[in-house]
């Protein structure tokens, strides 16, 4: 009847256990699938942000920048060092 | 009746009801018992696969398709997201007997259409059919207008996530990166040869649909599966050269309103294709992917590779020691009939050293010098060079041209072979070819993709004929009579050879329809880039010969590829010694 009762309790021990590790699964599940559509999101921006940055960087433009905003430019033959070595 | 029973009868009675009733419910329970193992034993897959199809969706996980990357890590290729506008057309209603309501359904009915690009007549049209669930009102919209769309909260409007191939270049390299099928599968180019890379493995995720018809996640870890994303490919062009070339070539096709243009720049020491472009080239972000200018035309065409064929044919004959750089060579007057038929010089050059048989491109000279050597050797010596033979970049689409069986030569295609007629190569092979003078007589594999191990080069002449064929080379770009002055490099000594072919059409040469190439090198002090420019059909009023029409395309990229990787100035010193003679010598006038 003790080993019974004993027996009992463990087992209700056992489905309780059970029943709570489902749930935290399941949370868990959520939880990684929620942070996948982040992750997708994310890398989305990044795809979006490295074209925009492709696009910014692009010669012609920094060569376009340097000529009127830096008021850089190609140094000519008469401009030129010739340091031999 | 009862009453007249005695209690003994009655339960006699009784006790056959009683077994009638339990054999019923035994009966009922065998039958019970007996469904439930047909089911579960023998129905079991069946009606399991039957409850999944009704409550659980399988959903595909997309990977990211990789990018595709120059050899400075600029983007050539890149998968975005763009989004499909859905509606359902059951849900979605612009109509309500409050006039208030109906006049925001209404404004919000033309915030819709004017986002969807559409007007709201064609609006209406599209969610006429009132049993349609699923109707597409617009695909690829841009993320930011998705948002907006949605922002109007319309009953029935959703969007649906699809990636689309994005090549910020869009011309310039078109031909090299290719592009991909509606389906998302490369259909040309590097997005062909390596789409199996490029494009990863798909996930799986299941999930239950719950009574709105909404899928939900299910709480198992086994009901998903991660998708792998496509590898990165890094490719060894470098864009900056791949742009200049092709400013290049659209100026030199526009300027001699040729049909078209290629060009191949190698880098000469490591086999690294830096850039390799036609014009006109093809939008690869457009919808209508067709036409003639979609082949990569640099490795898919042949062409007669005409004089540029000359050094290796005088190559051959200085290898076997069958000529010296200054064996002297009778041209004539500019026509050497042989076996029946004439082979002609543009100018006539009389007697000269073998050496400028390259320097002035004298078919005469050339066909003589090879008189001397076997078809045998002579085809070899193609085949060393990498004519007739795939170069191994394994483009899709690459041809190995043709250098025909020595044995079906007659002597009058000996010797036309000499100045390269009667066979054909791609340009790339042409490019290829010239390594060999630039490597001291070694042949490099070439590559277009970092990362993959080169193969080693195989060794086709010996350094001192490679050194003798590189400096007959300078001379073709000298002013003093080389046949391409406007290939020259200020501060550079670079080397080169001319090629003007005209084109053989349906079994004939074509009058006034030319092909001018130009294969050069530099510097030649330590050659670092080996370049092959093609132009095709050049009006011939405006200058056909190689020189004319590549020469300045050779010209403008290779003074940047020499300013963009630093590259010593080798020919400055013998500028500067003739500038200050030029000085002393005003001097003394003076």
């Amino acid at each position: 009847m003790k080993l019974n009762l004993i027996l009992f309790v463990i087992l209700i021990i056992c489905a309780l256990t059970t029943i709570n590790f489902k749930h935290l699964t399941r949370n868990n599940f959520a939880e990684l699938d929620e942070q996948s559509k982040r992750t997708l999101d994310l890398k989305d921006q990044q795809t979006m942000l490295r074209i925009e940055e492709s696009s910014a960087s692009r010669i012609e433009i920094i060569e376009k920048t340097a000529k009127h905003k830096l008021n850089m430019h190609i140094p000519n033959t008469k401009e030129k060092k010739v340091i031999f070595r | 009746m009862i009453k007249n029973k005695s209690r003994k009868e009655y339960f006699e009675l009784s006790r056959t009801r009683r077994r009638i009733v339990l054999i019923l419910m035994l009966g009922m329970f065998l039958v019970l018992f007996a469904q439930a193992i047909k089911l579960s034993a023998f129905e079991k897959d069946k009606l399991q696969k039957e409850s999944r199809q009704r409550q659980h969706r399988e959903l595909d996980l997309l990977p990211y398709r990789g990018k595709i990357l120059d050899r400075n890590g600029s983007l050539l290729a890149e998968s975005t997201p763009v989004y499909s506008i859905m509606a359902d057309a059951a849900l979605v209603n612009f109509k309500d007997v409050d006039p208030i309501n109906q006049e925001k359904l209404y404004k919000k009915k033309k915030q819709l259409a004017n986002l969807l690009k559409l007007s709201t007549r064609d609006l209406d049209k599209k969610l006429k059919n009132r049993k349609k669930r699923d109707v597409s009102l617009r695909k690829n919209i841009a993320p930011d207008t998705k948002i907006k769309i949605l922002e109007l909260k319309i009953l029935g409007i959703s969007s649906n996530k699809v990636y689309k191939r994005f090549y910020p270049e869009n011309g310039p390299v078109a031909h090299v990166v290719g592009f991909t099928g509606s389906n998302g599968i490369g259909q040309e180019g590097i997005e062909m040869l390596m789409n199996k890379s490029l494009a990863g493995k798909k996930g799986k995720i299941m999930k239950i649909i719950d009574g709105k018809r909404k899928p939900r996640v299910v709480g198992e870890f086994q009901s998903i599966k991660l998708p792998k994303d496509g590898v990165d490919i890094k490719l060894t062009i470098d864009l900056r050269l791949q742009n200049e070339a092709y400013n290049a070539l659209q100026k030199a096709v526009e300027k001699h309103e040729a049909i078209s243009g290629s060009a191949v720049l190698l880098d000469a020491k490591t086999g690294e294709v830096l850039a390799m472009t036609n014009y006109p080239s093809f939008n690869p972000n457009g919808y209508n992917k067709v036409g003639e200018f979609i082949k990569n035309r640099a490795v898919t065409d042949v062409f007669e590779p005409g004089s540029t064929m000359k050094p290796i044919s005088l190559a051959a004959a200085l290898e076997r020691k069958i000529v010296t750089i200054n064996t002297l060579i009778d041209t004539g007057n500019g026509a050497y009939k042989y076996q029946g038929k004439y082979i002609r010089d543009t100018h006539p050059h009389g007697v000269i050293p073998v050496k400028d048989v390259i320097k002035v491109s004298s078919n005469i000279g050339s066909a003589k010098i090879s008189e001397k050597i076997s078809s045998m050797n002579l085809a070899a010596m193609y085949k060393k060079f990498g004519y007739g033979v795939k170069t191994g970049i394994n483009f899709p689409g690459e041809v190995s041209g043709v250098v025909r069986k020595y044995t079906k030569w007659k002597p009058i295609d000996h010797s036309r072979a000499s100045y390269g007629y009667g066979m054909n190569s791609t340009l790339i092979q042409s490019a290829q070819a010239y390594t060999v003078f630039a490597n001291k007589g070694k042949l490099k594999p070439i590559r277009l993709i970092k990362g993959i191990d080169s193969k080693i080069g195989k060794t086709v002449l010996s350094p001192k004929t490679a050194k003798h064929m590189l400096l007959m080379l300078e001379s073709v770009t000298d002013s003093d009579g080389g046949t391409a002055p406007k290939a020259k490099v200020y501060g550079y000594r670079v080397a080169g050879k001319t090629g003007t072919t005209r084109k053989y059409i349906d079994g004939e040469y074509v009058k006034d329809k030319y092909i001018g190439t130009f294969v050069g090198l530099g510097p030649v002090s330590n050659p670092r880039f080996v370049m092959a420019i093609m132009i095709d059909e050049p009006l011939v009023k405006k200058g056909y010969s190689g020189g004319t029409l590549a020469g300045p395309v050779f010209s403008r990229v290779m003074s940047k590829a020499f300013e963009w990787y630093s590259i010593d100035a080798d020919g400055l010193e013998l500028e500067n010694i003739q500038n200050k003679k030029e000085t002393s010598a005003n001097k003394t006038k003076l």
